[in-house]
C-alpha cells in the first residue's frame, strides 16, 4: 500500500491559517505513507498535473488530500485518480479549510486540528475499497397525472420527437379547475377560452398520449425505468401500459364543500352559491337569482371551511374580489359586501387589485363570525365583529369562496411511489426551500395544486421546475448512473427478520421468500444507511461507510 | 400433577390426531437414557403415550424448537406444539421476527408449576424427578429455576388453547380456547365449555397476586445487589465469555450476534492503550459490555423463561437479572412480550410523541 498525502496551501487561506510543515512532520511518519507534500493551489489546472504526475512517480495506490470541502472538489480529485487510472474511491479529502482554518485565527490549534483531521483520512482511506459506477438504459418519457394546468403546461413543454407524454386524466376532459374560470386575478385577462386553446395544442401535439376518463392503476420500477398500468373508469376491465423514466403528479385540487356547516345554509337556502357555481354561471354569460332576475345586492363571503381545514388557500380573497370585477361588469349597478376575517393579499400587483375594485357600491366589512338565515324572498346575514355584537345584513345572492381541498382517491399512486402525503392531504414535497418540486422517491414530480393550494401562476412556476429537473436528468440516450455508495445485505448473515424493509423509505428492500432473506436493490437505493443502523444482527453494510472505514477515522480523530 | 392428568391431556393429543385436527405433535419426551427431556415432533399417534407435556426439565425452550420446525419452507403439516407459557410467548415473539411461520400451528400452553434446574436434574434424574413431583402435589415451587420461583406469568395464555389444572376437580382439567382456532379445535372434537371456568380463575389470580409480591421483594434485593457499574462487574466477573446464555435464549436469533463478529474485536495497539488507561485489561475484554448490549438487543422480547441461567457454565445469575430488567424495558412501552401475536414490537415501532420522560432537561 502506498498513500500519498498532499496539503493545499489554498493560496494564503489555509497557509496563513495553519502551520502546514508540522502537518507534514506529522503525517510522514505514519504506516503506508509514501510521499507527504504541499502544493499552491491543487484545484487549479497546475495542481491537477501535479497530483496525475505524484501518482504515476510513486505508483499510489491511495491517495489523501487535505484541502477545502468535499462538496467543493471532491469531485475533482476524484476525476484526477480516474484519470490516472486509480479507483477514484481509494481517495479521501480532509477538511482542513471550512472545518479548520477558516473557524479560528489561532494558529496552534488550527495546527493541531488539521494533523488530527489528516492522520484521520489517511487511518480511514487504507480500508477502502474499489467502487464500480454503473450504468443503466433510461426511458427519457413522462407520465403526467392530472389534466389540469399544471399538467398541461408541463405536457407542453416536455413533449418532443425523443420525448412521448403520457397524460393521464381521470375525468372525461382536461383543464382542471382553472377551465371554469372566465378571466384570471390581477390581470382580468381571458382565461376559460386560453385553456380551451391550450388543450387544443396539447391533443394536436403528435408527442402528447392523451388518456381521458381514465386512472393509475399501478405504479412499479424506479427513476428512468417505471412500468405504468392505466385503466378507464368507464369500463375498468380496458387497461393500457407503457413505460416511463419520470412520474409528474399533477391531481390538483378542489373546493371544499361547505354543506355541512350549517350557518352557511349552502343546499338549503336558495341563491347561496359557491365560487364554483359562480364562477360557471359567470362563464355562461350572465349572472341571475334562482328566478330568472339580476340580483341587486350581493354578499361574498370569504374564509369558507379556513377553520375546519385548519389553513389558508392563499386565493380565496384574491378571486373573491376578482367576483366584485366580474359584477361590476355584468351586473353594473349591483350592492357588494365582502365578508372577511382576514384578507390575503400578497405579490406585487394584488394589493393595487384590491384598491382598484374599491367603489361606491363596493363595501369590506371584517367580521369574527357570521350566520346566514332566510328572510321572505331575501337572505339575512347576522354578523359580528370588534364594533358589532350583532348587525344584521340582506342580500340577493350569496357567494361562499371556500378554501382548496386536495383531490381525493390518490391511495394507489401514493403507495406505488411510497411518496408522502401530509396531515392535510396535500402531497409532500422533498424539501419545503430546496427541493419543492421532487418527492423523496427519485423520478417522481408533484406539481401545482397538488402540493398545496396555490394561484395560476405559482402552478405553472411548478409545472417549468418540474420541467427544468426532467429534462436535465432524463436525456434521451443518455444512461443514468445510480448511486455507487450503498448498501448491502450478506446472504448469510441476514436473519430474515425483515426490520430493514420497515425502515427504507425508497422500497429498495425486497425479500427473497425462498431464501427468507432481505435483499438491497442497489439501483433504487439511495446509501442513507438507516437499514444498516436498524439491521440487529449487523448483516448490512454500507459501502464507503463500513464499520472499519468509519472506526478507524473516528479513532483517530479523537486520539 | 397427578399421572392421570397428562394421561388425560394425552389421550386430547392423540384423539385430535386421530379425526384429523393435527398431522403431528411437538411435545417433549424423555430421552432414551432418562437423564433428559427434549422436544419431538411425532407423527405416529401411537406414540404420543411416551411423551411428557410437563416435563421436570426445560432443556430446549420450546420457542427455539417451534422456530426450528418452522421457520423455513411452507405451512402444511398440522402441528400441536405443547409448551410452557413462557415457551408460547417466547414463539409469539419469534413470529413477530418473522423467525417462526405460525401456518397451521396450533400452541397449547398448561399451568406451569416450573422447571428445575437442568443440573439439579441431569445429576440424578431419579432423584431429580422425585423432587419435581412432590413439589408438583405440595405447590411448592422453593426447588425450581429462581426466576420461576417469582414468576407471575404461570398461567398466562398467550396461545391457541390452554390446559388449566388449578382449581380442576380430580383427574380433570380445563381447556381453555383463547382464539379462533382453539375454538375450532375443541369444536371438532365435540368438547364443549361446560361449566364455569371460575374455580380456574381463582386460584390463579391468587397465585398471580401472591407471585406479585414475591417478585417485588425479590427485586428489591437485586437491585441492590447490582446496583452501580462496580457492582454490576463483580456480579458478571466469572462470566467466560462463552456467550451460551445468548445461544440458549429463544429470542436470541440472529445467525451472527454483533459480540461474537470482527466489530468488537480490535488491534494489539488498542489493547495497549486502554491496558494504559485502565491499569489492567483482562482478556477477552468487554465482559460486561456483552451482557448489557445483550439486555439492549433483547430486553423487551425476554419471556423470563431462564434458559440462559441453566446453561451458564459458571452458575451465573444471567437469568434474574435480566428478567428483572425486562420487566422495567416493556414496561417503558407498557408492553409484555409474547403476551399475544398482535401487539407490534415497542423496538420496531416508530411514534413520535413518545418517552418525553426519558429525555435530557434542557430549558
Amino acid at each position: 500500500m502506498k498513500i500519498g498525502v498532499y496539503i493545499c496551501e489554498c493560496g494564503p487561506n489555509i497557509a496563513e491559517k495553519v502551520d502546514i510543515d508540522e502537518v507534514i512532520k506529522a503525517v510522514k511518519p505514519l504506516d503506508n505513507v509514501a510521499v507527504v507534500e504541499r502544493f499552491k493551489l491543487l484545484c487549479s489546472q497546475d495542481g491537477k498535473q501535479f497530483l496525475a504526475d505524484q501518482i504515476k512517480k510513486h505508483e499510489l495506490t491511495h491517495l489523501v488530500v487535505a484541502a477545502c470541502s468535499p462538496r467543493e472538489h471532491q469531485q475533482t480529485f476524484m476525476d484526477v485518480c480516474e484519470q490516472e487510472g486509480l479507483n477514484p474511491y481509494l481517495f479521501q479529502l480532509a477538511n482542513i479549510r471550512e472545518q479548520c482554518a477558516w473557524i479560528t485565527d489561532d494558529k496552534k490549534e488550527a495546527t493541531k486540528k488539521a494533523i488530527r483531521l489528516t492522520k484521520a483520512a489517511v487511518a480511514r482511506v487504507q480500508y477502502h475499497t474499489p467502487l464500480e459506477k454503473q450504468q443503466i438504459e433510461s426511458n427519457p418519457d413522462v407520465l403526467v397525472i392530472g389534466g389540469g394546468i399544471a399538467g398541461i403546461q408541463a405536457s407542453l413543454q416536455l413533449a418532443g420527437p425523443e420525448r412521448t407524454i403520457h397524460l393521464v386524466e381521470k375525468t372525461s376532459s382536461l383543464g382542471g379547475l382553472s377551465q371554469y374560470y372566465e378571466k384570471t386575478f390581477p390581470d382580468m385577462k381571458p382565461c376559460a377560452s386560453f385553456i380551451k386553446g391550450l388543450i387544443e395544442t396539447v391533443k394536436n401535439n403528435p408527442h402528447i398520449n392523451v388518456y381521458t376518463n381514465t386512472e393509475i392503476e399501478e405504479i412499479l420500477g424506479f427513476f428512468g425505468n417505471f412500468e405504468i398500468t392505466v385503466k378507464q373508469t368507464t369500463t375498468p376491465e380496458a387497461t393500457a401500459a407503457f413505460e416511463v423514466g419520470a412520474v409528474v403528479v399533477a391531481t390538483g385540487a378542489t373546493p371544499f364543500n361547505p354543506e355541512h356547516i350549517s350557518k352557511y345554509g349552502y343546499q338549503k337556502i336558495e341563491n347561496v352559491i359557491t365560487a364554483l357555481d359562480f364562477e360557471q354561471m359567470n362563464l355562461s354569460g350572465k349572472i341571475t337569482l334562482k328566478n330568472g332576475k339580476p340580483p341587486k345586492s350581493v354578499a361574498i363571503i370569504h374564509c369558507v371551511g379556513r377553520e375546519e381545514k385548519g389553513y389558508c388557500s392563499q386565493i380565496c380573497c384574491m378571486y373573491s374580489i376578482k367576483f366584485i370585477r366580474y359584477l361590476q361588469k355584468k351586473v353594473p349597478s349591483t350592492k357588494i359586501t365582502n365578508f372577511y376575517t382576514d384578507l390575503c393579499i400578497p405579490g406585487k400587483s394584488q394589493q393595487h387589485f384590491y384598491e382598484q375594485s374599491l367603489g361606491n357600491h363596493v363595501d369590506f366589512i371584517r367580521m369574527s363570525d357570521l350566520q346566514i338565515t332566510k328572510q321572505s324572498d331575501k337572505i339575512q346575514i347576522t354578523y359580528s365583529n370588534e364594533k358589532d355584537a350583532s348587525k344584521k345584513l340582506s342580500v340577493d345572492m350569496v357567494i361562499l369562496s371556500p378554501v382548496l381541498e386536495p383531490t381525493q382517491g390518490l391511495s394507489s399512486i401514493i403507495e406505488s411511489t411510497r411518496i408522502s402525503q401530509g396531515e392535510k392531504g396535500f402531497l409532500t414535497e422533498e424539501h419545503e426551500k430546496i427541493a419543492p418540486v421532487s418527492t423523496s422517491t427519485e423520478g417522481v414530480f408533484i406539481a401545482g395544486c397538488s402540493h398545496g393550494p396555490k394561484s395560476i401562476e405559482e402552478t405553472m412556476s411548478q409545472a417549468e421546475a418540474v420541467t427544468g429537473h426532467i429534462l436535465t436528468s432524463l436525456i434521451p440516450g443518455q444512461k443514468i448512473e445510480p448511486e455507487v455508495k450503498v448498501s448491502h445485505i450478506s446472504e448469510s448473515f441476514c436473519i430474515g427478520c425483515k426490520t430493514c424493509l420497515n425502515v427504507c423509505c425508497y422500497g429498495a428492500i425486497t425479500f427473497d421468500d425462498l431464501k427468507k432473506v432481505s435483499v438491497v436493490n442497489e439501483v433504487i437505493c439511495r446509501g442513507c444507511g438507516n437499514c444498516v443502523a436498524a439491521c440487529p444482527s449487523g448483516a448490512i453494510t454500507l459501502k464507503h461507510f463500513t464499520h472499519n472505514q468509519v472506526y478507524h477515522e473516528v479513532k483517530e480523530a479523537v486520539q | 400433577m397427578k399421572k392421570s392428568i397428562r394421561e388425560t391431556i394425552k389421550d386430547f393429543l392423540m384423539k385430535a390426531m386421530e379425526k384429523g385436527v393435527f398431522d403431528a405433535v411437538l411435545i417433549p419426551m424423555k430421552v432414551p437414557a432418562g437423564d433428559s427431556y427434549v422436544y419431538v415432533l411425532i407423527k405416529d399417534k401411537a406414540l404420543v403415550k411416551d411423551a411428557d407435556p410437563l416435563p421436570p426439565v426445560m432443556s430446549v425452550q420450546g420457542g427455539k424448537a417451534v422456530s426450528s420446525v418452522t421457520r423455513l419452507g411452507k405451512g402444511n403439516l398440522k402441528i400441536a406444539a405443547v409448551m410452557r407459557p413462557c415457551e408460547v410467548r417466547a414463539t409469539n415473539e419469534l413470529e413477530k421476527n418473522e423467525q417462526v411461520n405460525p401456518e397451521n400451528i396450533t400452541l397449547i400452553s398448561i399451568d406451569c408449576p416450573g422447571v428445575l434446574p437442568l443440573h439439579d436434574f441431569t445429576s440424578n434424574p431419579e432423584e431429580g424427578l422425585a423432587v419435581f413431583e412432590q413439589a408438583e402435589k405440595k405447590h411448592d415451587d422453593t426447588k425450581m429455576r429462581p426466576v420461576c420461583q417469582i414468576c407471575d406469568n404461570s398461567s398466562l395464555i398467550a396461545g391457541d388453547l390452554h390446559i388449566g389444572t388449578l382449581g380442576a376437580a380430580k383427574d380433570s382439567v380445563f381447556l381453555i380456547a383463547h382464539s379462533h382456532k382453539g375454538q375450532e379445535v375443541l369444536q371438532t372434537l365435540q368438547l364443549s365449555s361446560k361449566g364455569s371456568l371460575a374455580s380456574w380463575k381463582k386460584q390463579v389470580q391468587e397465585k398471580v397476586e401472591n407471585k406479585k409480591k414475591q417478585r417485588s421483594m425479590t427485586h428489591k434485593q437485586l437491585k441492590k445487589q447490582i446496583g452501580g457499574l462496580e457492582n454490576l462487574i463483580d456480579t458478571f466477573s466469572r462470566c467466560l465469555n462463552c456467550h451460551n446464555c445468548m445461544r440458549a435464549c429463544p429470542v436470541c436469533f440472529c445467525r451472527l450476534c454483533y459480540f461474537d463478529s470482527e466489530k468488537v474485536k480490535n488491534v494489539r495497539e488498542d489493547y495497549m492503550q486502554q491496558a494504559q488507561e485502565k491499569g489492567t485489561l483482562r482478556f477477552p475484554p468487554d465482559t460486561t459490555l456483552f451482557h448489557i448490549g445483550r439486555m439492549t438487543h433483547m430486553s423487551v422480547s425476554c419471556v423470563s423463561c431462564g434458559a440462559c441461567e441453566d446453561a451458564c457454565p459458571v452458575s451465573l445469575p444471567v437469568a434474574q437479572v435480566f428478567s428483572m430488567i425486562a420487566d422495567e424495558t416493556q414496561g417503558l412501552f407498557e408492553y409484555l412480550a409474547g403476551r399475544n401475536r398482535e401487539e407490534p414490537l415497542p423496538m420496531k415501532t416508530f411514534k413520535e410523541d413518545e418517552l418525553h420522560e426519558m429525555e435530557d432537561a434542557h430549558d
